[in-house]
């Protein structure tokens, strides 16, 4: 019971079915499965991340200066970014050759800039929730939220591009549709 | 030529950015429920993207992929601020009702990766008409998804209460912009088929005849 509890709060809170933020990379990630997980769990390393270094930004940024919280959390994906790449490119060439594509892909999104966007919403109205644990795990959250919506859109994949849907609505329109009555059913469990 | 003048005005024919690749699909599914937030929308990301992109194109092309990548990012978040300031004073309540939509216009991926991919490897001024372009095909969409949603959903056209008997305010929400973006990608993607269908009739009958 308590996992579904737990499913059933990660599903109200999934940022691809109730904001519709990284949708876009979901679908170029959709191409293939592989590329789905692998695009999610580097998303999941970059929303977990990026939100470690937008709490201390969020702590340490005078109010005056709010404007530059944007440039702040795209410098910090940017560091973010360029850390990955490197210490993958360090740790194995033949790695850094296969999995670069989805830090690419990863880096800068919706769902990466609107998470951290959504938790820094979410302590400024609430300011219990300025400290580390609930940033890191509003992060996590996210992140796993990602996966639980490649994994779903993965489920259909096949059948969304099957010669049986026509022509005009194959692939990316029926994916759209697809994900939207999943999202209304997300609606309906709020 | 043809293919030049084609491609330069392919973001608003066979290549919209939102209907054809799905890029920046996010901000019309959630805030595209009204025209007055579509309207916002498109203020933002008309003057974000191409002061971004036009900015962005004199940063040297010889900087590895992932260093230009973070830059772009850095001149949008930059060229975000005074848009930001701007809209406050012009259009008061324009940021609240976007939200957080407004700042991460300024990472789409038009701005990010498809500079690299599509814009850079043109000359100065086509490349300008061709990110004109592929921002008014965004314009259109938004606005179109803007006026047919808000007069579904509430019965209404820019806050004006119209004579409508059935509402489906279930387009108001999120899922309910999923599937209707669903449904103009098909239809977008039928006229396309149709058209270019119709063109490569007319083009193989012209290669009959000449022969």
């Amino acid at each position: 019971m308590f996992l579904v509890n737990e499913l059933i709060a990660l599903l109200a809170v999934n940022l691809i079915l109730t904001q519709a933020l990284g949708t876009s990379t979901l679908f170029i990630a959709a191409n293939s499965r592989k590329n789905l997980i692998g695009t999610a769990c580097v998303i999941t390393i970059f929303t977990t991340l990026g939100s470690f270094a937008a709490y201390f930004t969020d702590k340490n940024l005078p109010e005056k200066y709010s404007d530059y919280t944007l440039f702040i959390y795209a410098l910090t994906v940017g560091i973010i970014y360029v850390i990955l790449l490197s210490a993958l490119y360090f740790i194995s060439r033949d790695k850094f050759v296969k999995t670069r594509k989805y830090i690419h892909v990863s880096a800068f999104n919706c769902a990466v800039m609107g998470t951290l966007f959504t938790i820094h919403n979410k302590a400024s109205e609430d300011s219990s929730l300025l400290n580390i644990g609930s940033y890191v795990l509003s992060g996590i959250e996210a992140g796993v939220g990602f996966i639980i919506a490649a994994l779903i859109l993965t489920a259909a994949y096949r059948t969304l591009n099957s010669s049986k849907v026509p022509s005009s609505f194959r692939g990316f329109p029926a994916m759209l549709v697809y994900l939207g009555i999943i999202s209304m059913a997300v609606y309906a469990l709020k | 030529m043809n293919k030049e003048r084609s491609s330069v005005f392919a973001g608003i024919t066979w290549d919209n950015m939102v209907l054809s690749s799905l890029m920046v699909i996010s901000p019309v599914i959630v805030c595209g429920d009204t025209l007055r937030n579509a309207e916002a929308l498109v203020y933002a990301f008309s003057s974000i993207t191409m002061l971004s992109v036009c900015i962005a194109s004199f940063v040297p092309k010889k900087l590895p992929y992932a260093l230009k990548v973070i830059i772009y990012a850095l001149i949008s978040s930059l060229v975000f601020i005074p848009v930001k300031v701007a809209a406050q004073e012009f259009y008061p309540g324009i940021v609240l009702r976007v939200g957080i939509y407004f700042p991460l216009l300024a990472v789409n991926s038009l701005i990010v990766f498809q500079t690299e991919a599509k814009f850079f490897k043109l000359k100065k001024i086509p490349m300008f008409f061709t990110v004109l372009f592929y921002v008014i095909g965004f314009d259109i969409v938004m606005l179109l998804t803007g006026i047919i949603r808000e007069f579904l959903a509430y019965g209404t056209i820019n806050g004006k209460v119209t004579d409508v008997d059935m509402l489906i305010s279930g387009l108001s929400q999120p899922f309910g912009g999923f599937i209707f973006l669903g449904l103009m990608c098909g239809l977008y993607r039928k006229i396309r088929s149709m058209f270019s269908k119709e063109v490569s009739e007319v083009r193989s009958e012209a290669d009959v005849s000449g022969k």
